[in-house]
């Protein structure tokens, strides 16, 4: 297998893997299981680099205790009922001047991406279709399948899978997730939602520069 | 009788969901109808017949939702007073809109096409239902050969001359649209008789939810039309039974009034102020 | 934050990786299926084109529920408008069904089921998944199902109708709860009452296609009705068309007495004075029809002659003469005697009454003098004059009863409160519970209902509704964050009529059923669902089944056995057409006259009332105990009654459908008020707080306007923009003896409560009261019907109208001024009696 073929497979893992974290983060409350995680080793090395400052009460507390805190939290931001930062694009999004509605034009455009690339709805799946959480899951399966076609040598698959994820990052979230997350950091009372609002703002950043899909020192390789 | 244009969308077809609706949400009316002998371009106007008016303000919300009107702002509205003396008091309703005015007699140009300084623009052509092209001075506001006056957003510069020139006072400035030749300002806005359910056959969004049928819409230049009849019957060609017959603008919108309540009711709009055109129930 | 490098981007992919396969993802994604990618991904491009939708469905706006079609593009609703093929609305509604649109995106829509962590009234919420919610709700009711009490949870709905009704009380019957409250008695359940003890039935409609003269009594038909639109544009149309009459009797002028051909100004609660007055004039006058008089019963005797009949309604209307009447009402005589006149002597009369008629002391005895001045002038259910309702009989699916089936009987009001609550005493439910003499439910689930503003002293009721000691437990099914859900435990996101299955029943003004569906126009928003579709999920969870797996699969079944529509295509045709009704049906008038086949076995004639009745189906053991028992002395004889005995022709009459035991006739004198000491036959009873008012003192009325309903509207910004204040009108005269002026800051006190309003000082209301209508002051109902105040701003996020909203004032809310009393009779709360004073602020 080609080295660069084999980053390339490695590159589009790695950010299938942070957009399904992401995902998860805005796409529901934190689960023990999900809290656990973050507050493991494997995320304090990279926090402490990138600066992201939980605080310490959130690795002191008992992880029922802060799933409840956050669950409350996570209600006051994105729920309501009173104020609370809607997490859907066509709430932020002009298209024919439509913007600030729920179901509006920006919700159907994504549906239609979505169903475009093959994908569907979760029969349970009860939410609005231009969900935060849906987009970057979104983003996490297009990355995941273009990771398979690099292994599978269909280069040409892969780089047009690419480009649909550009295509889709510059037309949906790009345009409105980083207000959503700069609204988050105004409006969190406790750091996770903040920081992990700073993480997702700068990451998609990232991307959508291009920076998460250029070449590369050759790492280990993603294809097994 | 023949169809005054086939529409796009039978209300058969509708009900079945399986045509595609016409634009916006046009609503499932009788198929406007024309009489042969009409004229090759209708002139298509309104009856209000005062009498049926209840002030259910069936009317003004319906024109909300069909033209998602943001608040603030109304292009159509029903005015009320009370007035006498208990226990002889008395309170009517009174419907007003844009009286999509013939204009002036010399010109046939309203006041508020007059003033846009994007008119007279391009000539342009029309075609009219029976298939007849005709031509007439398109503008950012316009008259189109079927008497609408109509505003064209993209061509708007967010003067707002229009909307003092009008002497009712039913304009305004649409926060939704951008002025399409002044993106720093906001595009004119009025009434434009549902402009996209009549090019579809389907009466305004006002007269299908009228329930005491007040509003009578049609071809004021075809005599078999409903409107034409209430115009003869009634009698209707007179300054009393229009707005502001004084102005010259040629109104459009005819009123069956049999108890004076024009001259009662109707609150003129204060210069360089829209508050008689805010609909409120006391 | 620190920059992002490939460095650090491939340690957090790394991290994020070994979170996700620990399962940090959780399991509830939102996109299912495989990718697939046309050539690879090349020339991508999701189509543009917009899918246009007309659907037919039905408006729940208000109770009339219109037969409508939405417009839908792109999942997104636009726009409603009437269905054209409904013989009730002609294809028109009203503004609040325009307004429908709001009812969907409006921004502060409650999307999630939320559970409450703070204390109640604190606004502290956590949203939990549906299958939380309805563990924790199935827990419950397991546990009180389990130990044999299944009546200590109590259901309690504001509007349900038709098969959103069926669906809960099958439900409920299913699980075994009789403790199911209602919201008639607030509404106008003395209405009911007086007509069921005379016609054996309810829901009187008015027959505009034929009548020729209409006389209104407190009713604006105009603004709001609970059949609004199928009649008032009737109505409109018979005066404008045929130049028929119309004269209303109101204490205000309403948009309905303006339109009159004459507005009438009464004082309040006078109203079955002036309609006895009227009767007394028609039978001096010997104006009446002596045709209604053999279905009449007007004093102890069964079997007096229509010429005794004749003398004894004159005896007993004798001393309402128009001139006492005048005296009283401030109606002048001669006003009453020229109406009189004049209703008598059209070929048709329509007489119609409402709330301002019967929302009295003794309101149920006003519509029962109402009933009278339609049958000695023989309009009763005959054509042009007051009929009985005609409505669609669907017949539903109905899942096995529970086997321990009871309820706590708190729906009644308190012992002695009121004599026949056949509608309930809703006003009376939570004062029980507090009381607690009569049990106190362990969970209470409220439903498309609003206790802590609905009812009268309304803050009484919160503080109630707040006390965990006295509502253990508490679950509010709602659209929007409003004054009652704010002290729920679990509050349960609904969906709008406008996003569910319903069959439909409404009356239709033709008299003839018309038979009509609502279909849900657009996905529910968020994670919203219909509690047709809860039933089944919940009943599963408790353990046991029911009959329909959603409402979809219920109403589906519905049309497959409704005789009628089953034939016509059943529930494709209803989706396709949503209405239906049988084209060679006749309209339904005069049912009383039909003759009734009297041989068949079993029938007997009660000598006594002339009632034929069928004794092997009242539960006696024997023809012989039958006879000695009698008709009116048989537990269960009612439901065994087969006809009357007219002249010596049987006929079916007026049976006794309802709570009350009578014979065929029309009990204008009815043992049943006599014996618990309520006037036999209809008479004048003053409101006595209103004989033992001071000089200053006024009364309180409060009304509706066109543009909301009670409580369901003020979060619809198109609603909310025409009518958001709501001033006090108060007549010239009686301000000036306040030194009020128009505009003027006012409070208005009670013995209850106070309120700060502003005065519309108006020659439109009559001296002596104050009129403020009551849907607004609302404390939480959005940014739209609450305003940006305290402690919910709402979701304005969600509108970009929001921007827009340019109304500062909310109005205020009446009800904190009136008690919950009841009227006697019926148990129908008394909004029209409070006496109040007022003054400038």
């Amino acid at each position: 297998m080609g080295t660069a073929r084999n980053e390339m497979a490695e590159n589009a893992t790695a950010r299938s893997q942070v957009y399904g974290l992401l995902a998860a983060v805005f796409r529901a409350e934190p689960t023990e299981v999900f809290l656990k995680e973050i507050k493991g080793s494997h995320f304090s090395k990279v926090f402490a680099e990138l600066g992201v400052e939980l605080g310490q009460e959130f690795y002191d507390r008992p992880e029922a205790e802060l799933q409840e805190q956050l669950a409350v939290e996570f209600t006051r931001l994105f729920i309501g009922p009173g104020p609370h930062i809607s997490a859907h694009e066509s709430i932020f999004i002009d298209l024919d001047g439509s913007e600030g509605e729920h179901w509006g034009p920006a919700t159907v455009a994504v549906k239609k991406f979505i169903e475009t690339a093959g994908l569907d709805y979760e029969q349970s799946f009860a939410g609005l279709p231009d969900h935060v959480s849906v987009e970057l899951e979104f983003l996490q399966r297009l990355a995941e399948w273009e990771a398979r076609k690099w292994c599978e040598a269909d280069a040409e698959s892969a780089d047009a899978c690419l480009s649909v994820q550009m295509k889709f990052i510059a037309e949906h979230p790009i345009k409105w997730v980083p207000e959503f997350c700069a609204e988050i950091i105004k409006k969190a009372e406790q750091p996770f939602y903040r920081e992990m609002a700073k993480v997702t703002r700068s990451f998609l950043q990232f991307d959508h520069d291009g920076m998460a899909t250029m070449n590369a020192d050759a790492g280990q390789g993603a294809c097994a | 009788m023949t169809d005054m244009k086939t529409p796009k969308i039978n209300r058969r077809e509708m009900l079945g969901g399986t045509g595609a609706a016409v634009a916006g949400a046009a609503a499932l009316a009788t198929p406007l109808k024309r009489a042969d002998a009409a004229a090759k371009a209708p002139r298509w106007g309104m009856v209000m017949d005062l009498r049926r008016c209840i002030g259910c303000r069936a009317c003004t919300v319906a024109c909300k939702a069909e033209n998602d009107v943001s608040l603030g702002r109304f292009r159509t509205v029903i005015q009320e007073k009370t007035w006498g003396t208990f226990p002889k008091t008395k309170k009517e309703f009174l419907p007003i809109m844009c009286n999509h005015c013939e204009g002036n007699k010399k010109d046939k140009v309203p006041p508020c096409v007059k003033v846009c300084p994007e008119y007279p623009g391009e000539r342009r052509k029309w075609t009219s239902p029976s298939g007849e092209k005709i031509r007439y001075r398109h503008g950012a506001t316009y008259k189109r050969p079927d008497g609408l006056i109509l505003i064209d957003k993209s061509l708007c510069i967010g003067c707002g001359k229009c909307l003092d020139a009008c002497p009712y006072g039913v304009r305004s400035f649409d926060p939704f649209v951008k002025a399409g030749k002044d993106p720093k300002k906001q595009a004119a806005d009025k009434c434009d008789m549902c402009t996209h359910r009549v090019e579809n056959g389907v009466e305004p969004a006002c007269v299908t939810t009228c329930q005491g049928r007040a509003r009578i819409f049609g071809d004021l230049n075809d005599p078999e039309s409903s409107v034409s009849k209430l115009v003869k019957e009634h009698n209707l060609e007179t300054p009393d039974n229009v707005l502001l017959a004084d102005e010259g603008t040629d109104p459009q919108v005819f009123y069956i009034d049999p108890d004076n309540v024009l001259k009662t009711i109707y609150r003129q709009r204060e210069k360089g102020k829209l508050d008689h055109y805010i609909d409120q129930i006391p | 934050m620190n920059k992002l490098n490939r460095r650090n981007f491939m340690t957090l992919a790394g991290a994020s990786g070994a979170a996700l396969a620990a399962g940090a993802g959780g399991s509830e994604q939102a996109l299912a299926g495989s990718i697939k990618l046309q050539k690879g991904g090349r020339d991508f491009s999701p189509t543009t084109m917009k899918e246009r939708k007309a659907i037919p469905t039905a408006c729940w706006g208000c109770v009339t529920r219109d037969a409508m079609i939405g417009f839908v593009e792109d999942g997104r609703l636009k726009k409603l408008d009437g269905n054209p093929n409904s013989i009730r609305t002609m294809g028109v509604i009203c503004a609040k069904a325009q307004a429908g649109v709001n009812q969907v995106y409006f921004p502060d829509r409650i999307l999630y089921p939320l559970r409450r962590v703070g204390k109640r009234g604190e606004h502290k919420w956590k949203r939990v998944s549906w299958d939380a919610a309805l563990d924790e709700i199935a827990a419950r009711l397991k546990k009180l199902r389990d130990a044999g009490t299944p009546e200590k949870f109590m259901y309690h709905y504001g509007r349900h109708k038709a098969s959103q009704a069926a669906t809960m009380y099958d439900f409920m019957a299913a699980y075994g709860t009789k403790t199911i409250g209602n919201h008639t008695s607030i509404c106008e359940g003395s209405k009911w009452v007086g007509q069921e003890s005379l016609w054996g039935g309810m829901y009187d409609n008015w027959d505009y296609d034929n009548t020729e003269f209409v006389v209104n009594f407190g009713s604006n038909q105009f603004e709001t009705h609970t059949n609004h639109i199928p009649t008032s544009q009737r109505l409109i149309r018979a005066m404008v068309d045929r130049g028929v009459p119309l004269y209303t009797f109101d204490v205000r002028l309403s948009a309905t007495a303006a339109k009159s051909t004459e507005w009438v100004p009464i004082k309040p609660g006078k109203d079955g004075l002036v309609m006895l007055s009227m009767c007394n004039v028609i039978m001096n006058e010997g104006l009446y029809r002596k045709d209604h008089f053999k279905y009449m019963r007007v004093t102890a005797d069964y079997h007096a002659s229509v010429d005794d009949k004749i003398a004894a309604v004159k005896a007993s209307v004798a001393k309402f003469t128009p001139e006492f009447a005048e005296q009283e009402s401030g109606v002048p005589a001669d006003k009453i005697k020229q109406i009189a006149r004049g209703f008598a002597k059209a070929k048709s009369a329509c007489l119609i009454t409402y709330r301002g008629t019967c929302m009295h002391y003794h309101g149920a005895d006003q519509e029962r003098a109402a009933m009278l001045l339609a049958a000695i002038t023989n309009n009763l259910d005959t054509k042009g004059g007051r009929v009985m309702g005609v409505g669609a009989g669907w017949k539903a699916p109905s899942s096995p009863k529970a086997k321990v089936h009871k309820g706590l009987n708190i729906k009644d009001g308190f012992p002695g409160e009121a004599a026949f609550p056949t509608h309930h005493v809703s006003q009376s439910v939570l004062p029980l519970i507090k009381d607690g003499q009569l049990g106190r439910p362990e969970v209470y689930w409220w439903s498309c209902h609003n206790p802590a503003y609905v009812y009268g002293d309304n803050k009484a009721i919160e503080e109630i509704m707040k006390d965990e000691s006295l509502m253990p437990f508490t679950i509010s099914s709602n659209i929007v964050y409003d004054e009652s859900s704010a002290l729920a435990d679990i509050i349960l996101p609904d969906v709008t009529y406008l996003e569910r299955w319903d069959w439909e029943d409404m009356v239709s003004p033709p008299q003839v059923a018309e038979f009509y569906i609502r279909q849900p126009l657009v996905k529910p928003l968020g994670e919203a669902r219909c509690q047709g579709d809860v039933w089944p999920d919940l009943a599963k969870r408790i353990g046991f089944e029911l009959v329909y797996k959603d409402k979809e699969d219920y109403v589906r079944q519905s049309c497959e056995m409704t005789p009628g529509v089953k034939e016509a295509g059943g529930f494709e045709y209803m989706k396709k057409h949503g209405v239906w009704h049988d084209k060679s049906a006749k309209p339904n008038f005069g049912f009383y006259e039909k003759t009734v086949d009297v041989s068949g076995d079993g029938v007997i004639l009660d000598e006594k009332t002339g009632v034929y009745w069928n004794w092997k189906k009242a539960g006696v053991a024997s023809e012989a105990e039958a006879k000695s028992k009698g008709y009116l002395g048989t537990k269960g004889a009612k439901k065994a009654y087969v006809a009357q005995n007219i002249e010596g022709t049987a006929r079916s009459a007026y049976p006794p459908n309802t709570k009350f035991l009578k014979s065929g006739l029309l009990d204008f004198y009815s043992d049943n008020f006599a014996a618990k000491g309520f006037p036999a036959f209809p008479t004048y009873t003053p409101v006595p707080e209103h004989e033992k008012m001071g000089k200053d003192d006024l009364i309180l009325t409060t009304y509706k306007v066109a543009v909301h309903t009670h409580s369901r509207t003020s979060h619809c910004k198109w609603l909310t923009e025409i009518k958001h204040d709501n001033p006090a009108w108060i007549n010239p005269k009686t301000a000036a003896e306040r030194g009020i002026a128009d505009g003027d800051e006012i409070k208005v006190v009670s013995d209850i409560g106070e309120m700060t309003t502003t005065a519309y000082v108006t020659e439109g209301v009559v001296p002596g009261i104050v009129a403020i209508s009551y849907h607004l002051g609302r404390r939480y109902s959005g940014i739209y019907g609450s305003g940006n105040s305290d402690p919910i701003n709402g979701g304005a996020a969600a509108d970009r109208d929001a921007k827009n909203k340019w109304w500062k004032k909310h109005g205020n809310h009446p009800n904190a001024l009136i008690p919950n009393w009841s009227d006697p009779i019926s148990g129908a709360q008394r909004w029209m009696d409070t006496v109040v004073r007022v003054a400038k602020a």
